[in-house]
Order: C-alpha cells, then sequence, then structure tokens
C-alpha cells in the first residue's frame, strides 16, 4: 500500500468531513458539489485497490489478505450509500451522514495501513 | 454575520442539535428515524456494516483460534444489522425490535467488556465488544446508550391527555 495515497484520502476525508460540518452547523442538506468531492475520494480507494491488486499479484501481498480487501470493500461501499442519502433526505441529518461516512471512511483507511503493515 | 439561517425557509421548525436541549416543543416528530434518528441509524450501519465484514471474516476463515470470541462477534453484527433496520424501519413493531436489539446491545458490551478485562484468556482474538469497544473509540458502548435514550425520547405517547407528565418545553437540561 502506498503512503501518499492514504494520507491522500486521509486528508480529503478530513476536508469533506469539515465541508459537511459547516452544513451542519448552518442546518443545509448535502449539495452536488459535496457529492463530486465524495466521488474523487471514491475514486481514489478505487486506485488503491487497483494499487493493491498488482502489488498482490507481484509478490507484495500483506500479512492478512482477506482482511485488507474486506476493508478495502467495506470503504467502497460507505460514500456511495451517503450519497443515496443525501438524494433521499433533503435536509441537514444528509449533511450529519455525510460528516459520518466520510470520517469512516477516513477510519477504514488508517485501519488498512495498519493491516498492510501487520 | 448574525443567524444566517435556513436559505430554504424552514425557520421554526429546525431540528435540535443532537446532544441539546428539546427545543421543538410539543409538536416534534416521535418517529425513531426522523432527526437525530437518522444520525443514529446512519451510525448503526455502519457499525452493522463493519461488524458484520469483520465477523464474516473471522467466522469463515480462522473459526478455531477463538471460537467464543467469533460467536460473539457474529452475535454483535446480528445485533446491529437488526437494530438498524428496526430504527429505520419504525412502526410498533420496529420499535419493539429495536428496544430488544438494543438491550442485548447493552447487554453484551458490558459483559464482553467486563469479561474481556478480567480473563483475557477467554478472549485471544479482539470483538467489537472487547475492552468495552475500545478499538473503535467507545463508541460500541456509548451507542446502545444512546439508542436507549433516543427509544425513550421517542416513545409514542397516547394522544390526548396522557397521565406521564411529560413536559418537553420546560427543564432543558436536567438530566442528572
Amino acid at each position: 500500500m502506498v503512503l501518499p495515497l492514504v494520507l491522500l484520502v486521509v486528508a480529503a476525508c478530513a476536508v469533506l468531513a469539515g465541508w459537511a460540518l459547516v452544513f451542519v452547523v448552518r442546518d443545509r442538506a448535502v449539495i452536488l458539489r459535496q457529492l463530486w468531492g465524495a466521488a474523487v475520494i471514491e475514486a481514489l480507494v478505487l486506485v488503491q485497490a487497483v494499487v493493491l491488486g498488482v502489488l498482490g499479484a507481484t509478490g507484495t501481498a500483506p500479512s492478512d489478505p482477506v482482511l485488507l480487501w474486506g476493508y478495502l470493500v467495506t470503504t467502497l461501499v460507505i460514500l456511495p450509500v451517503a450519497a443515496l442519502w443525501a438524494f433521499a433526505e433533503r435536509s441537514r441529518w444528509s449533511s450529519v451522514v455525510l460528516v459520518v461516512a466520510a470520517l469512516t471512511v477516513a477510519f477504514l483507511e488508517v485501519r488498512m495501513w495498519q493491516i498492510w503493515n501487520a | 454575520m448574525s443567524a444566517p439561517a435556513a436559505p430554504d425557509g424552514t425557520g421554526p421548525s429546525a431540528s435540535p442539535a443532537p446532544g441539546g436541549g428539546p427545543s421543538g416543543g410539543p409538536g416534534r416528530t416521535r418517529r425513531t428515524n426522523a432527526g437525530f434518528g437518522r444520525f443514529l441509524v446512519a451510525v448503526y450501519g455502519v457499525f452493522a456494516l463493519a461488524a458484520t465484514a469483520r465477523a464474516a471474516v473471522q467466522i469463515l476463515r480462522d473459526w478455531d483460534e477463538a471460537p467464543l470470541a467469533y460467536a460473539l462477534s457474529g452475535l454483535a453484527a446480528v445485533v446491529y444489522v437488526v437494530a438498524t433496520v428496526a430504527l429505520a424501519r419504525d412502526g410498533r413493531v420496529g420499535r419493539a425490535v429495536a428496544w430488544a436489539a438494543v438491550g442485548v446491545e447493552l447487554v453484551g458490551v458490558l459483559t464482553v467488556g467486563a469479561f474481556s478485562l478480567a480473563d483475557p484468556e477467554a478472549f485471544p482474538r479482539a470483538t467489537v465488544w472487547s475492552g468495552f469497544g475500545q478499538g473503535y473509540g467507545y463508541v460500541p458502548l456509548m451507542l446502545p446508550f444512546v439508542g436507549v435514550w433516543w427509544l425513550w425520547r421517542t416513545r409514542p405517547r397516547p394522544g390526548a391527555g396522557t397521565p406521564v407528565t411529560t413536559r418537553p418545553a420546560d427543564a432543558p437540561e436536567d438530566a442528572a
């Protein structure tokens, strides 16, 4: 796993969470631009999946691949769900959900980094 | 910059802050899946997902290492899934199921938390509830309490003249 990519995802999640938090405070629902931000993060995580796949194929496998891939798949699910939520729920609470989702993705990134280096 | 307010004109019905006092008055929604409940459902959903993924890996791959811990992981996952669905669906059945799930969760996290500290031998591998959920920032410990509080707060009350004197308007913050 590549550290810069992990840091990039975590930083992007922090920014998105902060942005959504501002919306929570201002009692606003998620806007489309934020979902584009979430899409960028999702794309970065997909790049990570490709990197992991290549690393795995070339022999640099993690000590616990099942666990790592489990985390990766879980990570990929979260932001799309938050996005669906944003469409279904046009109130401040969609922003709350986006905060939770972004922080969860950041947390899972850190966990994946730990698993990779275990 | 005073009172930026909501641009869409949702003035008075602005939802109360998660930990704040009941500012909404008597007309507040009494559904488990509205307002703060949406946040709660989201958090439960994340834990349902995380616990299920984790338990699946543990149970399918290395069951023999720690059957007790992994069985409890599976139980935790089921409880979170049930609680998520019940809170999201609301209604009489949903509420009853949610009470049961949150109750099991509360007992589970306290019991497993205590045992994992008192007798680490029995839990050679971590579960969501080990050490009172310290691996997850103690969120698993707080979640059932929040769940109970929320279910209690949104409990249905008979429409007219309930003997239970609940006055939503006053007593903003007198919970011990």
